[in-house]
């Protein structure tokens, strides 16, 4: 079982704990009304999918409960880091 | 809770006794989930000091997140409201049971179906985690006793899951 290091509880806990919430640092437009067709779908369907090196969200589901960021090898399934959410992307 | 309304309990009222383990209900209790930007507000509030770090717990009250704690108190405990603060005090004392755990096999029964390393688990820590597929608290009271809360809906299946356990 992979140990993941969560940002919150500052320690590494088991992998079923957590759960995925796909890609990391997507901002929602401040004015939805204001985006064209193209913007918005880009906005809501167009997703990176790398194979390597990937920014995701991840959220401690069955511990604190937060959502924070992870540098993920999307290969190896290693963690590179973890890190609170609104810190800048790493 | 309702003196008037009779209880049902999802497991069994009798402990479930095998060798080196004992595993019980706990009595009714009041559950309150507490939910604050700032603690000094629960503080103020409740005039009890409020654990900071998650996992840590005192006085009945375990830290489960940066913001969310559970408040454990007596049935007639008087618990504020917390009307006009900028906090949240749900009463979810029906949401769950709480199952004893205790004997030397204990964190063995526990580590059965919980991914922690319970012997790495000092006493006093609480913490929410998985037991196979149930969601649960666990809270360690004291060396060889432990307290899991679980959600009344899937304490059944726990029971037979740690009770099974248990016998091997």
């Amino acid at each position: 079982m992979i140990l993941i290091h969560c940002p919150y509880c500052d320690e590494k806990r088991p992998e079923i704990e957590f759960a995925n919430a796909g890609q990391a640092h997507i901002a929602r437009p401040l004015d939805p009304s204001g985006q064209n067709d193209a913007e918005w779908e880009d906005y809501l369907f167009i997703r990176a999918n790398p194979r390597g090196r990937h920014h995701e969200r991840w959220r401690h589901i069955h511990g604190c409960g937060r959502f924070f960021n992870a540098v993920r090898d999307t290969v190896t399934d290693k963690f590179e880091t973890t890190y609170k959410a609104g810190e800048p992307r790493r | 809770m309702s003196d008037n309304l009779i209880r049902h309990e999802p497991v069994s009222d009798a402990p479930f006794v095998a060798d080196g383990v004992r595993i019980s209900l706990a009595p009714p209790m009041q559950r309150h989930a507490l939910r604050a930007r700032n603690a000094e507000d629960l503080e103020r509030l409740l005039q009890v000091k409020i654990p900071r770090q998650i996992g840590a717990s005192e006085g009945g009250i375990m830290c489960l997140g940066p913001d969310e704690w559970l408040l454990r108190a007596d049935v007639d405990a008087p618990i504020p409201t917390g009307d006009g603060l900028p906090v949240a005090i749900t009463d979810v004392s029906e949401r769950s049971i709480c199952l004893v755990i205790e004997g030397p096999r204990a964190s063995e029964i526990l580590m059965a179906g919980c991914p922690l390393d319970l012997n790495q688990f000092a006493v006093g820590r609480a913490t929410r985690t998985i037991y196979e597929t149930v969601e649960i608290i666990i809270l360690r009271e004291a060396e060889d006793r432990f307290h899991v809360e679980v959600w009344r809906s899937f304490s059944e299946w726990l029971w037979t899951a740690m009770t099974t356990a248990a016998r091997h």
